[in-house]
């Protein structure tokens, strides 16, 4: 419940704040959204589980954005920047996927 | 990663401190278990030291900041994404808008000039003899300052089909070559011929031709005399009652429709009465320097010589 007010907070916050992101940042921004929509299904999925923790649940959310950042940044440097994205979407975009299937298991039993 | 232990054992608290293994297939791994392995290990640790889910402040306030941060997070790249269309689209629109403000006021300027040149034509006839005055408009008429009504021919060439390539199916993707395509000098010709078969003033898609009319191909858009027109072109023509027919006998009009058949140009030749055709914009005045300067030559644009010339002007 507050979770979800939570992020209808920071949701409208993001609407009425209307904050720039540096010109630099903006490449990372998709990864970093999907980097931490995975570890917001994690958290969902850990909490229908019964094994929600609140530190682990902070630390994957920072170390995945920052981690998913870096890695973009990494492969740009190199000149792979586009596969290693494609490489981190795949990842996180599976464990998305297998984590929603698991709430979908635990919320419709089906 | 632990073990691939589906999480419901663990949640039943199975106590086997197992040290955590990476799978070497690191994908089918992550496809069976997608969860964090954090949560189980932690899961585990409370399990065995017995403890409940703590419920600690500190946790509340992290866990609401985290998810904070993660709306905020969407709505940013949301307005990112969004807002990334939108600035070429407004510069565009704003440019496009420009253009037709820019348009207008030439429209209007253009009007009020034509408004005054009939005041000035007015006046100067006043005070000029009947023969003069009728004299003198001719001579404009000729030279394209002034518009003339009258019956004519329409002459309207437009491009054929763009052709499409045999593989894909779509639109050849350098359209600008195709014989079907009605190119500057299919412009000129028309306009040579008609000057030719005896036409008195001519325009195309309403800009007057005149002695030193340019009809130039800039890019892939046409211009007579630096003013941009888009298809069909339409030359009107006014001149002899026959024109149309003494255009559709010549070896041009001929041509444009082999074109026509061969290669799609679209070309049609009309006979029209109570046709109008503009006044030429105001073009700067051109002196000719007699070579002895003894003698003193009047030269206005346009000696009245219809001898077909290279631009198509006359």
């Amino acid at each position: 419940m507050w979770a979800v007010l939570a992020m209808i907070v920071g949701v409208v916050l993001g609407v009425v704040l209307e904050p720039t992101v540096p010109l630099a940042l903006q490449p990372y921004l998709p990864i970093a959204v999907v980097a931490a929509l995975d570890a917001v299904f994690g958290g969902i999925r850990a909490r229908l589980d019964g094994i929600f923790d609140d530190k682990q649940f902070v630390i994957s959310f920072i170390s995945n954005v920052l981690v998913a950042a870096l890695i973009v940044y990494l492969g740009d440097k190199l000149g792979v920047g586009g596969q290693l994205s494609t490489g981190v979407v795949v990842v996180l975009g599976v464990r998305i996927f297998g984590n929603v299937a698991a709430i979908r298991r635990h919320l419709f039993r089906a | 990663m632990t073990s691939a232990r589906p999480p419901e054992r663990t949640e039943t608290g199975s106590d086997d401190e197992r040290p955590r293994v990476y799978a070497p297939d690191f994908l089918t791994e992550l496809f069976r278990n997608p969860l964090d392995a954090g949560y189980t290990d932690a899961a585990e640790q409370r399990a065995a030291t017995g403890g409940a889910v703590r419920y600690r402040r500190t946790g509340f306030v992290l866990r609401t900041i985290a998810l904070v941060l993660a709306g905020l997070l969407l709505a940013v790249a949301y307005q990112q994404t969004v807002r990334a269309k939108p600035e070429s689209t407004d510069v565009r629109n704003n440019l496009a808008s420009d253009v037709v403000a820019g348009q207008k006021e030439a429209a209007e300027l253009q009007r009020s000039a034509d408004q005054l040149r009939t005041q000035v034509t007015r006046l100067r006839d006043s005070g000029l003899v009947a023969s003069d005055a009728a004299a003198l408009r001719n001579l404009e008429a000729t030279v394209g300052v002034q518009a003339v009504t009258g019956n004519g021919a329409v002459i309207t060439l437009a491009d054929g089909p763009v052709p499409t390539d045999p593989v894909t199916g779509r639109p050849d993707t350098n359209p600008d070559d195709f014989l079907g395509r009605v190119l500057d000098t299919d412009l000129q010709i028309v306009a040579n011929e008609l000057w030719r078969d005896g036409a008195e003033a001519i325009s195309i898609n309403g800009q007057r031709l005149t002695a030193t009319s340019a009809i130039r191909i800039a890019g892939s858009a046409i211009q007579v005399d630096f003013v941009p027109l888009s298809q069909p072109y339409v030359i009107t023509a006014i001149g002899p009652a026959n024109l149309a027919d003494r255009f559709s006998a010549t070896a041009t009009a001929d041509e444009y429709r082999r074109l026509h058949d061969t290669y799609g140009m679209r070309v049609s030749i009309d006979k029209r009465s109570k046709l109008n055709v503009p006044a030429a914009l105001d073009s700067a005045l051109q002196y000719a320097k007699p070579l002895q300067a003894t003698k003193s030559a009047p030269a206005t644009p346009g000696s009245a010589s219809p001898s077909p010339s290279t631009t198509g002007g006359r």
